[in-house]
């Protein structure tokens, strides 16, 4: 009888720890490192931006909350806030690009409109333009 | 001739209108929390902005999606649970300087101004007045302002766990740096 309430009372201490644990884990839960994450998607800029301007519903349950790795030809890199660059991309249209928001610490700021580059990032969607989030450079080119 | 005319001055009228018109795609929207128990944070870098200098009007569209927080999990509930971001992805807010007569445009310096409008939330749209700056500076026009919003008037449900460690009143912060609208 002692034995089985050991057991028992480890049971349930061993599942008390193990539900902490994964709250504590879920609750630190980080951002994904988009510098090494595999991207869900590669496309360019011209394409990503065209298929959001041609069906923003099909392109947006395509590529909403996905990693996107895109390339394209940086037009502008704007400080956005004390800790975010916005980098734009260039596309088909005048009006529309692909904004891709840095963390300022990232190495962002070598970049310089013109270059080629290619960036992974987490798409929130279509306002705009096509808008990518968390971003991170795989490879530029000058 | 009558129709080059005429398509002439609809042309003036549009540059002209254009002139007057200032925008940005990199505004700031930020909110902010705080409690005994947590303060929390959100940063939205992605905002457009569109300013009309002869009407004082102005409209702000963001993506709800494009609200970053410190930790993952938050920004997970604040888009699934919260504001439903798969379902209603934008927010928008169209307003208007009131005191735009004491704003001069053509001289550099900062300016206190007021704003009314629109503000949509959620699906939601509440009338709010706020006071903001307008700051004229060379090659462009900055405005903030910050305000509070009390997410249940945008009928944003926070479950009684939760609710303890969202502030009532959330702090909102609007930073804009307008430029011209190219011609």
């Amino acid at each position: 009888m002692k034995s089985y309430v050991k057991i028992a009372l480890f049971v349930v201490v061993f599942f008390a720890i193990a539900g902490i644990l994964a709250a504590l884990i879920m609750f630190n839960k980080k951002h994904p490192d988009t510098s090494k994450a595999k991207p869900d998607f590669v496309v360019t800029a011209v394409t990503l931006q065209k298929e959001f301007e041609d069906n923003e519903k099909t392109a947006s349950a395509r590529y909403i909350n996905k990693i996107l790795e895109v390339s394209g030809t940086i037009a502008s890199v704007t400080a956005a806030d004390s800790s975010h660059t916005n980098l734009s991309l260039k596309t088909g249209s005048d009006m529309s690009s692909v904004i891709c928001t840095f963390p300022s610490n990232s190495g962002v700021k070598q970049y310089k409109p013109g270059d080629d580059i290619t960036l992974r990032g987490e798409c929130s969607g279509y306002l705009m333009d096509v808008l990518l989030n968390n971003c991170a450079g795989v490879m530029s080119r000058k | 001739m009558k129709r080059l005319f005429l398509f002439s001055l609809l042309l003036t009228l549009v540059l002209g209108a254009n002139a007057q018109k200032f925008m940005t795609k990199n505004g700031y929207i930020g909110f902010f929390s705080h409690t005994p128990m947590e303060d929390i944070k959100a940063d939205n870098n992605q905002v457009v902005g569109v300013l009309d200098i002869s009407s004082g009007e102005m409209v702000y569209q963001a993506l709800i999606k494009s609200f970053h927080f410190d930790r993952a999990l938050m920004e997970e509930h604040f888009n699934e649970n919260y504001m439903e971001s798969d379902k209603i992805p934008k927010s928008i807010f169209k307003g208007k300087i009131t005191n735009l007569a004491s704003v001069d445009f053509t001289k550099p310096g900062t300016y206190d101004v007021t704003v009314d409008g629109d503000l949509t939330i959620h699906d939601v749209t509440n009338k709010i007045s706020t006071k903001g700056t307008i700051e004229v500076v060379s090659g462009g026009i900055n405005a903030s302002s910050k305000f509070n919003i009390v997410p249940e008037d945008y009928k944003i449900a926070i479950p009684g766990v939760v609710r303890e460690k969202i502030d009532k009143n959330l702090g909102v912060t609007v930073t804009m740096k307008f430029t011209p609208v190219a011609k």
